[in-house]
């Protein structure tokens, strides 16, 4: 109580009356989240305002909500301007104060954010305490130009064979995770999140989550498992949820995207998983509509484009002279129906520097990920992919498209030759290896050896059906007792000759024990 | 449409002249009835009711804690820009004033003084 009166009597000796003149207006009409205020002459296009509710009532009123709402501009017009509400818009009335507060709409960013669920202003809401952060900035910036950036050339890997091996993401690299509801788009996600604990410290990156209008639930279950598996120590979750103004949900991956380069501008590197991108051109295009502005496709504004590109255009790895950091987005689309032509899939798949595509029917048929390959591609990841990966899966993508048109063609004719039998047992025994549960992330030496098993054919003496099975005990097996080969290659990061003969002679042990058994 | 007309007539009353205000709604009315348009003029009237609502809630101010405080409150608001005939008494301002025109705002109340206090010692 003590320390409390002095604090109180420090700034009352500390006060000093403002001579200053701010420059306000009032709110001439409200409603769905949208304000219309007059006055405010002066004011800047997404400049922060705040509705002051303390203004037209007494000391005592005043001090039961003190709180503040802020808002931000978004159109300027002849006779006042139009603010969306980032807050409690029932709290927004007629003839409201409000003030300008004279800078860009910021958060606050710095490492005391790690391991904290916040909302897009950046204040927590996982009921851990105030958060610390000793830098302000803006969530909208210009992106890094040419000068500034270096290629892509350091792989992320995510622990999941099929995308390490097929579709490599590398450290900057803007990748699509596209597909139906209920196909596994986030657990794509939330696994490459999990996967970085096997980095070391020192590259570990920096994971933020944007949850953006999803259910809670769904993102409090998320956090949760993140915690349970030690991930939230290095990641940061920004949520949206559903229940938000559509205006939070719109900002809310630009707020991940500015506590990510705030990361990168330190010289670390730093994962963004924007979940999803659908449900923010949705609130965009309601906010557009509220703002009066004339809508097009489907109803979506004419700027949808510059929504994502100007976001995603915020994924760099930066050169050596601006520190070598770099921002990885994982920006996530859900389609209906399975159709990729719509008009946002088509727009953020043309933004992007690949996609991952996953397929309802493959989920259905039970492979995980559900990745069709056919379509999937990173544009820039192979030149990020490790030499171990790369000569390691070399022609799996090739082969399995093939085994995928065999497959096909398999389904009109039942008397088949010796060869194309072959060929579509490889591929299933393919498929099979590449299967992989939700939550069980690969380290990326272990994922080498057992893609080096498969494509040297030390599977094929299995039915695809055993290969499952089989894979888990290769797995055990080159944990228990060959770790010295997994050391050297993610040592290395290559499959030298001495590690290759190595590799083969524990391979060929395994083998013979597991004939013998 | 109608906003056009609203905004004719809001330029004739910037005028503050009370014989040209009264010719151009005259002329107005008879354009509108040669243009068969007589059913426009409540809307009108609506429009310019809120015009002059809005501008009532944005005109010059300036507000006392006590009648005392006028004087010094009118003189130092007219420092700043903003110039009244008379303040205006409300007591939650608890002592001092405040005045607000032309999109600004100056505000040396107590009240003001002590939720800053108040915001301070809580953040």
């Amino acid at each position: 109580m003590q320390s409390i009166i002095e604090r109180i009597e420090r700034e009352i000796a500390a006060w000093t009356p403002s001579a200053g003149a701010e420059e306000t207006g009032i709110v001439r009409a409200a409603g769905d989240g949208i304000a219309e205020i007059d006055g405010l002459s002066k004011a800047a296009l997404s400049e922060m305002v705040l509705f002051d509710p303390t203004f037209d009532r007494t000391l005592a009123e005043a001090l039961k909500d003190p709180s503040p709402i802020y808002g931000l501009i978004l159109n300027l017009e002849e006779d006042g301007v139009r603010a969306v509400i980032l807050g409690d818009a029932s709290k927004i009335r007629e003839g409201m104060l409000v003030r300008r507060l004279g800078r860009l709409l910021s958060i606050p960013v710095g490492e005391s954010l790690i391991g904290r669920v916040v909302n897009m202003l950046g204040e927590p809401v996982d009921g851990k305490g105030p958060i610390s952060a000793a830098h302000l900035r803006p969530i909208e910036r210009e992106a890094y130009g040419v000068i500034d950036r270096a290629p892509v050339s350091v792989p992320l890997h995510t622990g999941i064979k099929a995308v390490d091996a097929m579709i490599p993401i590398g450290r900057g690299q803007r990748e699509l995770i596209i597909g139906d509801r209920g196909t596994g788009k986030t657990s794509i996600a939330v696994d490459a999140i999990i996967n970085q604990k096997s980095e070391s410290s020192a590259t570990r990156p920096v994971c933020i989550y944007v949850a953006i209008g999803q259910k809670e639930s769904k993102t409090a279950k998320l956090v949760a498992e993140l915690e349970e598996r030690g991930a939230m120590e290095y990641t940061i979750v920004v949520t949206a949820p559903a229940s938000a103004p559509a205006a939070l949900q719109f900002l809310a991956p630009f707020a991940g995207a500015t506590i990510g380069e705030y990361f990168m501008e330190q010289g670390k590197d730093a994962l963004v998983v924007y979940d999803d991108l659908s449900k923010q051109a949705v609130a965009y295009r309601q906010m557009s509509l509220l703002l009066r502005r004339p809508p097009g496709r489907e109803a979506y504004p004419g700027d949808i484009f510059y929504l994502h590109s100007r976001l995603l255009e915020r994924a760099a790895k930066l050169s050596k002279e601006k520190g070598g950091g770099s921002l990885t987005a994982l920006p996530i689309i859900e389609t209906q129906e399975g159709d990729i032509s719509a008009y946002i899939p088509t727009n953020v798949i043309s933004i992007t520097d690949g996609q991952i595509y996953l397929e309802a029917n493959l989920f259905n048929k039970g492979q995980r990920p559900a990745i069709n390959v056919g379509i999937s591609v990173s544009r820039v990841g192979s030149s990020a992919q490790t030499k171990a990966m790369k000569k390691v899966a070399g022609k799996i993508k090739l082969e399995l498209a093939q085994f995928r048109e065999l497959e096909a063609f398999m389904q009109f004719s039942s008397d088949l030759d010796i060869e194309t039998k072959r060929r579509i047992d490889a591929g299933r025994r393919m498929t099979e290896m590449l299967n992989q549960g939700r939550g069980v992330p690969l380290p990326f030496e272990m994922e080498a050896a057992v893609i080096f098993a498969a494509t040297n054919g030390y599977l094929d003496s299995f039915a695809p059906e055993e290969v499952s099975a089989i894979e888990k005990k290769l797995q055990d097996y080159f944990a228990h007792e060959a770790g010295g080969v997994l050391a050297a290659i993610k040592e290395s990061k290559e499959i030298h000759e001495v590690t290759e003969k190595t590799l083969r002679e524990k391979l060929d042990a395994f083998l013979a024990r597991h004939a013998s058994a | 449409m109608i906003d056009n007309y609203t905004r004719l007539l809001e330029v004739t009353v910037e005028i503050e002249d009370k014989a040209a205000s009264d010719a151009a709604v005259t002329k107005l009315i008879l354009h509108l009835k040669s243009a068969g348009r007589m059913k426009m003029l409540p809307a009108i009237v609506r429009e310019l009711q809120k015009v002059a609502a809005r501008r009532h809630a944005l005109r010059p101010r300036v507000e006392v804690a006590h009648k005392k405080e006028e004087g010094e409150a009118l003189r130092a608001a007219a420092a700043s820009g903003i110039v009244v005939r008379y303040a205006s008494v409300n007591p939650s301002l608890i002592f001092g004033w405040r005045a607000r025109g032309d999109d600004m705002l100056v505000d040396r109340s107590a009240k003001q003084a002590l939720l800053r206090i108040y915001q301070k010692s809580i953040a």
